[in-house]
């Protein structure tokens, strides 16, 4: 019996390869099975084949975890040859190290939860095999994105992973407004995609590989340097801006809430949008080798954490509240690799994952409830909903960062990481954790507490689903529901208690081809001086929402250019609408696609009739012409090409 | 070694036609095992094939105007499992005919033979025979159909067909009146010497010889019939000339140019003209296509535009000189996935037709969602077509533009992407028909294919779904088969 404990060779986990395959096969297969027989199953039936397989994956993937925790981080690299062409190389391969472990651990711990919760949030839609379905698709590019040990297969999973998104994006396709999100979405993250091909096609050309230990050695050795290397980061950031809704892409993610909850849970919260930090994290030796690249990394992220949490603060939705939200903590993930702080960005990854898919799915209990996620008809729903706000309370608590919850550590270190690079960055950063602290509680406060406000009548053609209580009298969820976020808040309260020592980091960074380059010591400065700014961010919320010693209203009057800023998105998605979408798109590309109908395909279609009429008047039979013309034609083209070839090249 | 043993495979198909003359002549009511008997012939032709491949008896023989070796085994194989996919295709429709069904199995197993041996033919004379081997059945077939307009195309084939056949015979007339041979190693060893004194005359002989085979090959201008010929004949049939015919047709211009004509005076010279016929066709065959409404000419005018393709792949033989395995195989790739995806469109398009009665595009609007199968078999050959990844298609295009690049013909992959980008409108077109959600309409009646059509139209699909996941096995084949002229 194998024992995946020990390891074989110093430092190279020696896990075996078909384990890490069937990781990334499990999935498939429950999605085919559901995919394939889709009503020849029972509804319950596929959600059991799904949460049993993305179960099997975390089971593997705790294997993993520990294969590799017992091998101090070693990498192993498991690749097979695919394809030759010429001198090119296509591979198929696995590459498992720290970085690896720890995204498979997010992945498969959350999807699992995720789509226990489903079970109850789903119950009676009639989609139900088809959401488990693009459930088991999604896991299956997850786990394959975080598997590639090469950028070509990354790439591929990359694209699968926005297909599932934008699938369950658009599962109520009904709904225009999910449809057209579903729609933004695939179109805003397919620029950013853009890039990233550049960066393929530059590094394919330049090195001849696409292997990415072989990219990081080159980088390593100096002979990928200079203009190439940075525009290969930055082709890599523009993937990951894409993807992780950095600004000045991150419109789609606010509307990419219009998918099921559980669904922006584990997409838009804990794992798809977290994909870009991971890419900029697994080439992150590029950007430690180019300065340029880093510097806009740092300045693209803090300009994306301030943005976020600022239109954060005036939302009404509490949905698009944490969707915000979620927009400035990948800022700081970015921002914290765009100062070195490889550690802390995929820490705070980490902790942010269980935190925030804990915040969505609350919220989606919340709206069990109430049916609605507007919080102006909410409040007061402590009472009803304990459970829900309990964890509701812990998950915001760590996200602002406090004592010893998840979000203190990993937030914290961010800071610090940008305290020695950068003191404009660190400002930025510090008054956003001042705002973060004061959006959440201002959610927590306008939901959870006060009177209730009735909730949403449900209308008649909505009639059980997703919704099977009366809004007037909220009542808390059912345990399929509960149990998820009772287990997500032990990752949101523990989940930072692994920086002690090191332990996360030393892990992480033994997947880096070289130690990192600087060590930030824990700094009690910082924790202090953010936990105050946390807790000021809490009070001035309890202040103007619970206590209302200063009427909102007040605030808005004063701020009103800031508030009416705020609410427009800063103008972002107006801007690409009007001036994109509407002037570049709709009226140039619909002249240009006008044009070529008119001028080259009706030209060709009046010209083939013309000819037809020309040559073939009223003859259908083989006697009258056609076949002497198709002779004739054969003849001249045959003197042509004859012609043409003497004149070309004479004797 | 018995020459005989070496053209077995060709003996073996051409017995199995007689025999199935003699059956139906001896019991003339009981004709189901037709087909049958036709298939076990291919199949027992196939291991002697492959039984001389594995045994590595790769001999020349009738004194020398017929080699087995790699290339033309390659051949073999691909032809008799073409010839074995139409006759799989056919039997529906030939039940439905219901006349001389004999007489069809027997004339579409010597077409085959007679593509089996082109593969192999070293001399002018052979070539020629046993082009007209094939050619002749292919004429007949084509009018087989009931309707008024098959034997118009019948006609019409045959007639072309005759002026294209004249075209190659001045060809080859002038080859063997420079070169005193009719063999094609002596032709290249006379070549090799006296190409320069005798340029004009050689480029005129390599220009004809270029009509007579691009006729087949369909590339423009030799393309006129392409379009008539596919809506009026058999689709079976149309099936057996897009991807048979065509194949068997590059197969031997690359025997007879790069083992006959390949000095360097001379290659660049018709190296040119296809490449400037591959930029043509593919430019007409996928304008034309654009705006056709009869999916069977549609798929004429596509066939036109592959054609182009596939010249890309010989345009880079002639010009990369010496290194010329790269493209040749490139080329060899190509004709598998095509012959994949091909009959894969050609067979959906059989069993859609027989269901709608109409060859009309617009008809197959919301198939999905009455044949969800067979809508799907059919997006997956069109997509391999267009040459989306993960098909076969797509490698047959990369390998094929990459073959052009190495080979300084960056204006022709420029031609040849920009192409794709057209072909892409009107292959994906249908593809977005098929998946339209529409309202119940006429046809939309879920209805069952044959089995015989099912079967065959699920090895096609899978093929061009195991050659897009896994090409390196066909792609090493495809090499050894071309290497044998790395030594030119």
């Amino acid at each position: 019996m194998p024992v995946y404990f020990l390891v074989t060779e110093a430092g190279v986990p020696s896990i075996s390869e078909g384990i890490l395959w069937a990781i990334l096969g499990i999935p498939v297969f429950a999605f085919l099975i559901i995919f394939g027989l889709r009503q020849r199953i029972p509804e319950l039936t596929s959600g059991y084949i799904s949460i049993g397989a993305i179960a099997a994956t975390l089971v593997l993937s705790i294997v993993v975890l520990f294969n590799v925790i017992g091998a101090d981080g070693g990498i192993a690299i498991h690749t097979h040859n695919w394809l030759s062409i010429g001198d090119f190389d296509f591979n198929l391969g696995v590459r498992v190290d720290g970085l690896t472990a720890i995204m498979l651990i997010v992945v498969t711990s959350v999807a699992t939860l995720v789509q226990i919760y489903s079970q109850g949030y789903m119950h009676g839609d009639p989609g139900y095999r088809r959401y488990y379905a693009y459930m088991s698709l999604f896991a299956t590019s997850m786990l394959g994105l975080v598997l590639a040990d090469n950028l070509l297969m990354l790439f591929v999973f990359w694209e699968l992973v926005g297909l599932s998104s934008y699938l369950l994006i658009g599962f109520w396709f009904h709904k225009p407004s999910a449809a057209a999100a579903a729609k933004k979405a695939f179109i805003v993250t397919r620029i950013g995609d853009l890039g990233l091909l550049a960066a393929l096609l530059l590094i394919g050309t330049r090195a001849s590989t696409f292997q990415i230990d072989a990219i990081h050695e080159l980088v390593l050795a100096g002979t990928l340097a200079g203009t190439t290397l940075t525009l290969f980061g930055l082709g890599i950031f523009a993937g990951a801006v894409g993807k992780s809704a950095q600004f000045p892409l991150h419109v789609w993610l606010p509307d990419a809430m219009e998918g099921p909850t559980p669904v922006s849970a584990l997409i838009h919260a804990a794992t798809m949008v977290a994909a870009g930090v991971y890419l900029v994290a697994r080439f992150f030796p590029i950007f430690e080798a180019s300065p340029d690249a880093r510097e806009v990394v740092a300045w693209v992220g803090a300009i994306t954490v301030a943005i976020g949490a600022l239109i954060a603060l005036v939302q009404t939705d509490l949905k698009r509240v944490l969707a915000y939200s979620t927009i400035s903590q990948l800022g700081y993930m970015m921002l914290a690799l765009g100062v070195f702080g490889y550690g802390a960005a995929v820490f705070h990854l980490f902790t942010h994952a269980f935190f925030k898919a804990l915040l969505f799915l609350g919220s989606g209990s919340v709206n069990h409830a109430t049916n609605t996620f507007d919080m102006g008809k909410m409040g007061g729903l402590r009472h009803t909903m304990p459970i829900t706000f309990i964890t509701f309370l812990i998950g915001s608590l760590s996200l602002a960062g406090i004592f010893p919850l998840a979000g203190f550590f990993s937030k914290d270190e961010i800071l610090a990481e940008a305290w020695i690079e950068n003191r404009t960055l660190y400002g930025i950063a510090a008054i956003a954790a001042f705002l973060t602290a004061l959006y959440m509680f201002r959610a927590i406060f306008l939901t959870f507490f006060g009177e209730y406000k009735g909730g949403e009548v449900v209308p008649e053609e909505d009639k059980n689903i997703h919704f099977d209580g009366i809004p007037s009298v909220p009542h808390e969820s059912s345990r399929v529901m509960t149990i998820p976020l009772l287990i997500l808040t032990i990752g949101a309260i523990g989940a930072g208690w692994l920086a002690f020592g090191r332990t996360f980091h030393e892990f992480v960074e033994a997947a880096l081809p070289e130690p990192p380059h600087h060590v930030v010591p824990f700094s009690y400065g910082i924790a202090i001086s953010s936990s105050v700014i946390a807790l000021s961010g809490i009070a001035t919320a309890w202040v103007i929402y619970q206590k209302k010693l200063i009427p909102a209203s007040e605030i808005y009057k004063t701020a009103f250019p800031f508030a009416r800023l705020f609410e427009h998105k800063f103008g972002f998605d107006w801007l690409y609408e009007k001036i994109f979408v509407t002037r570049v798109f709709q009226q140039s590309w619909n002249r240009l696609i006008e044009q070529f109908d008119t001028r080259v395909v009706d030209a060709v279609v009046n010209a083939s009739g013309t000819i037809v009429l020309v040559f073939a008047q009223g003859v259908r039979v083989v006697q009258n012409g056609q076949v002497q013309l198709y002779g004739v034609v054969l003849g001249v083209g045959l003197i042509a090409i004859v012609i043409i070839v003497f004149i070309a090249n004479p004797l | 070694m018995n020459p005989f043993e070496l053209i077995s495979p060709q003996l073996a198909i051409l017995i199995g036609a007689g025999l199935i003359l003699v059956y139906d002549a001896i019991f003339p009511k009981d004709n189901r095992y037709l087909p049958w008997m036709a298939l076990a012939a291919i199949a027992v032709s196939v291991s002697f094939a492959i039984s001389l491949a594995v045994r590595g008896e790769y001999h020349v023989g009738f004194e020398g105007t017929y080699s087995v070796d790699k290339f033309s085994v390659f051949f073999s194989v691909v032809f008799a499992g073409i010839g074995a996919a139409v006759v799989f295709a056919s039997m529906n429709w030939v039940d439905r005919v219901g006349r001389r069904k004999s007489e069809y199995y027997a004339l579409l197993l010597t077409a085959t033979a007679g593509l089996m041996f082109l593969a192999g033919a070293r001399d002018l004379i052979t070539i020629f025979i046993a082009l007209e081997l094939s050619s002749i059945p292919q004429y007949i077939l084509a009018g087989w159909g009931k309707d008024e307009r098959s034997g118009e195309s019948g006609l019409k084939y045959l007639l072309l067909g005759s002026i294209a056949s004249a075209l190659l015979l001045f060809g080859m007339a002038l080859l063997y009146g420079l070169s005193g041979s009719t063999f094609v190693p002596e032709i290249a060893t006379f070549i090799g010497e006296n190409a320069s004194d005798n340029r004009s005359l050689l480029i005129l002989a390599s220009t004809l010889i270029i009509a007579g085979f691009g006729f087949k090959m369909a590339l423009v201008p030799f393309q006129m019939w392409v379009p008539d010929v596919y809506e009026g004949a058999p689709t079976p049939v149309a099936a057996f000339l897009s991807v048979g015919s065509k194949a068997a047709a590059f197969a031997v211009v690359l025997r007879i140019f790069f083992e006959g004509l390949n000095a360097e005076i001379l290659s660049n010279d018709w190296a040119m003209i296809f490449a400037v016929l591959a930029a043509i066709s593919m430019t007409v065959g996928n304008i034309f296509a654009l705006v056709q409404s009869n999916i069977k000419r549609m798929l004429g005018y596509s066939s036109v535009a592959q054609a182009g393709n596939f010249a890309i792949g010989l345009a880079a033989i002639a010009v990369v000189g010496q290194e010329f395995t790269l493209a040749a195989s490139a080329v060899l790739f190509f004709v598998v996935a095509y012959a994949f995806t091909n009959l894969a469109v050609f067979i959906a398009v059989i069993a859609i037709s027989r269901h709608l009665e109409s060859d009309d595009i617009n008809a197959y609007e919301g198939l999905a969602k009455s044949a969800p199968l067979l809508a799907l078999a059919l997006g997956i050959a069109l997509i391999s077509l267009t040459g989306i990844p993960p098909s076969a298609g797509f490698w047959a295009k990369l390998y094929i533009f990459n073959a052009a690049a190495q080979a300084d013909l960056a204006w022709l992959v420029i031609v040849a992407v920009l192409n794709s980008v057209l072909a892409a409108f009107y292959y994906l077109r249908i593809v977005r028909l098929m998946f339209r959600n529409v309202e119940d309409q006429i046809g939309s009646a879920p209805f069952a294919i044959p089995k015989s059509i099912g079967f065959v139209l699920g090895i096609t699909v899978l093929g061009v779904l195991v050659f897009g996941f896994f090409p390196t096995p066909i792609i090493s084949v495809a090499r050894e088969a071309a290497a044998i002229f790395s030594i030119g």
